[in-house]
């Protein structure tokens, strides 16, 4: 009885239900928010809305027919999860790779990733409200997905990797239109800077928002830009060197406490970055074969497991290989970067108000169906 | 590299010296796997947290004749990737580890949907990707259509 | 499942014409997307495809505000429910595109035994066009909303502004 009535009187609580259609929240993702007001008491993803049963599609497909799933997980960048794939089975079988082959992989990979970074800033901020930095990112991504298109034939699902190299060889007008993108973007960026990063609205919806500290990212396994934002110099292509990223001259950008701002920062210091390593990419680009003289059809790993982590637009991601020998994988797992990425915000929605939630949501760079696998 | 040493020195203590497997080559992707058992899973998680590592995925593995369990840590420098594996019966529960990784609570509740694994002292042990009512788990390899169903020690030796 | 579209009893010819000619050249998508497809939805209404150019640029956030629903990306079983009411919210007349191979039949998800997809929006909601691909270029959304302002006029010879337009360019 006393228990009772020392209990806070909490009947100004009420829910609010976020999704799963709602414009900022990228897709098929459903927030449930206890409000008091216009604060937020508590906030729990509901998610689901996309599963496809990929793990599964695994296990009843051979190693290369399960290559399309990969790229339809994280349709953003779905490049580098074609070539993380590649490597988790060219290791497990043993297979060599083309010079040339990997240096193709990792220009093409770099132009994925700042496709979906563009794609990024160009939501993010129309959740925010502008919409004119959209068009502006849509139009550079487009020169980015003719440069894809032109070497994979796909706008979005390239499955442009093969077991032992790539599919097709790139020619000199890719070369060329690379080195003319790089140059096109690097002359955008003032209007990036002038269009958003010093607009004061935008630095208000930002600053401050939405903390996520090292000790926090530590807690829920936060990974990717958003861990990066924290200070924190966690970047797979710099910690376990895959592919031949170690030959490469980059910096992983990190930002301070790990704001909305930060992370914006930290995102747009990263397509700087990518843009550096193409350009060293294609200077080095080796003459040579694209792929090997076998054509890898049916593959039979030895048995055992294997763990392959790569570093996706979004984060750490890695492939969890199960062979017991034969043409089907045993067990086919997939670690999601956003996973961990969504799940803090069950604790940094706390105590923040609904406008700066959608801030939030948008600013840890969510692709539900890659959660949802 | 020495924190990492510490580390697998310590859980050598914790769980026996022949139950680690240290592969500095990082052939298979994974610098150490330890072979722990459902008592010794809270010690060992606990060291690697206090060590300052992170829960990176839990898989769960099915095969004839047991469930597996392999729990992933890892720390932002240097590289140092652990595997722990938990061998559990079908019938078996596993204590939840949520309370040492906040991560745990939705990657129990993933595995807890697609294996029919169980967790005690799971706060909110409901389907994550499933709808609510679902009442089947599809990665338990006796669901739908699979390519083999084997014994652990096939694959594994 | 598929509901059948609601006729209105009193129509007149003449009239329904040229609100039919409006509607077709005003559509206004809902802002809706399920999975990769959602992308190349927003490609084409973005800088260079834009969309706008045949009145269908207008992307509303709310249902209620929308006449063309694009089912865009594949529907998993926990989907399905939303995407019925989702529906049953907008006012008539309202149209359906099913965008990409997993709303048309499951795509490349659709395998036997398969225990999370609905395969094929044409389950849950009545589909006007299907728009092939996966996902369909920008280009193949903007073919099928071309086809669609057809379907509304009842003949692309009657879609007067279409025709108009094509005057002037081939001028």
């Amino acid at each position: 009885m006393d228990e009772q009535l020392l209990e806070p009187v909490r009947e100004n609580i009420y829910q609010l239900n976020l999704g799963p259609q709602h414009p900022s929240t990228h897709g098929v993702l459903r927030v449930l928010l206890k409000l008091d007001g216009e604060y937020i008491v508590e906030a729990e993803p509901v998610i689901g809305y996309g599963h496809r049963g990929h793990e599964k599609m695994g296990e009843n497909h051979t190693y290369l027919q399960f290559m399309p799933n990969t790229s339809r997980m994280d349709y953003l960048s779905g490049l580098i999860y074609n070539h993380g794939y590649c490597l988790a089975v060219e290791k497990m079988c043993g297979i060599e790779v083309p010079e040339r082959a990997r240096y193709i992989r990792v220009i093409c990979a770099e132009l994925n990733r700042i496709s979906s970074h563009l794609l990024w800033f160009g939501t993010y901020v129309m959740d925010l409200g502008g919409f004119t930095p959209f068009l502006y990112c849509f139009d550079d991504r487009e020169q980015i997905l003719d440069l894809l298109d032109g070497v994979s034939g796909s706008r979005l699902t390239y499955s442009y990797c093969r077991f032992g190299g790539v599919n097709r060889d790139v020619d000199d007008a890719f070369v060329a239109g690379a080195r003319r993108f790089i140059a096109r973007l690097r002359s955008r960026w003032v209007d990036y800077h002038n269009l958003v990063t010093k607009n004061v609205i935008f630095i208000h919806r930002v600053r401050d928002v939405g903390i996520i500290d090292r000790d926090l990212a530590l807690r829920f396994g936060v990974t990717g830009p958003n861990l990066r934002a924290a200070g924190v110099a966690y970047d797979l292509r710099k910690i376990e060197p895959y592919e031949v990223y170690d030959r490469f001259d980059f910096e992983v950008p990190i930002g301070g406490k790990g704001d909305a701002q930060d992370r914006y920062h930290v995102r747009l210091a990263e397509m700087e970055q990518s843009c550096r390593i193409i350009e060293q990419a294609i200077e080095a680009l080796p003459a040579g074969r694209f792929r090997n003289e076998y054509r890898y059809q049916h593959v039979t790993p030895p048995k055992g497991d294997y763990y392959l982590g790569f570093e996706s637009a979004r984060g750490a991601t890695g492939y969890y290989l199960v062979s017991d020998g034969s043409r089907y994988p045993y067990r086919c797992h997939i670690r999601v970067p956003s996973f961990g990425n969504l799940q803090v915000l069950t604790e940094v929605l706390k105590g923040t108000m609904v406008a700066d939630a959608i801030s939030i949501l948008g600013s840890v760079d969510l692709v539900i169906p890659e959660i949802d696998r | 590299m020495a924190t990492n040493d510490a580390l697998i020195e310590q859980l050598r203590t914790l769980v026996g010296a022949p139950a680690v497997t240290a592969d500095l080559d990082f052939s298979r992707g994974i610098t150490a796997e330890v072979r722990v058992t459902l008592a010794q899973l809270w010690p060992a998680l606990e060291a690697c947290r206090d060590a300052g590592y992170f829960l990176e995925t839990i898989t769960g593995l099915d095969f004839v004749d047991t469930n597996e369990l392999v729990y992933q840590v890892n720390r932002y420098e240097p590289r140092c990737r652990i595997a722990l594996r938990l061998l559990c019966g079908k019938d078996q529960k596993v204590p939840t580890v949520s309370d040492i990784f906040s991560s745990a609570l939705w990657q129990e509740r993933e595995v807890w949907e697609f294996f029919g694994i169980r967790f005690t002292d799971h706060p909110d042990l409901k389907p994550l990707l499933l709808p609510e009512d679902t009442d089947f788990h599809p990665l338990q390899k006796d669901f739908g259509k699979v390519h083999a169903y084997r014994r652990r020690d096939e694959i594994y030796g | 499942m598929a509901t059948e579209k609601v006729e209105p009893v009193i129509q007149f010819a003449l009239l329904d014409d040229l609100l039919n000619l409006a509607r077709a050249n005003s559509l206004w998508p809902m802002t809706f997307g399920l999975a990769c497809c959602a992308i190349e939805m927003m490609a084409a209404g973005a800088a260079r495809f834009d969309l706008d150019r045949f009145g269908a640029g207008v992307f509303r956030p709310s249902p209620r505000q929308s006449d063309v629903m694009i089912v865009a990306g594949t529907i998993s079983r926990k989907m399905a429910p939303v995407i019925k009411r989702l529906w049953d919210q907008m006012p008539n007349p309202k149209w359906c595109i099913a965008m990409g191979n997993c709303a048309i039949s499951g795509g490349p998800f659709e395998y036997p035994e398969q225990y999370a997809i609905v395969p094929g929006a044409h389950l849950i909601v009545p589909v006007d066009i299907t728009v092939p691909g996966c996902p369909p270029r920008p280009e193949g959304l903007i073919q099928g909303i071309l086809a669609l302002e057809d379907k509304i006029t009842k003949g692309e010879q009657r879609n007067l502004l279409r025709r108009f337009s094509r005057k002037v360019e081939a001028r």
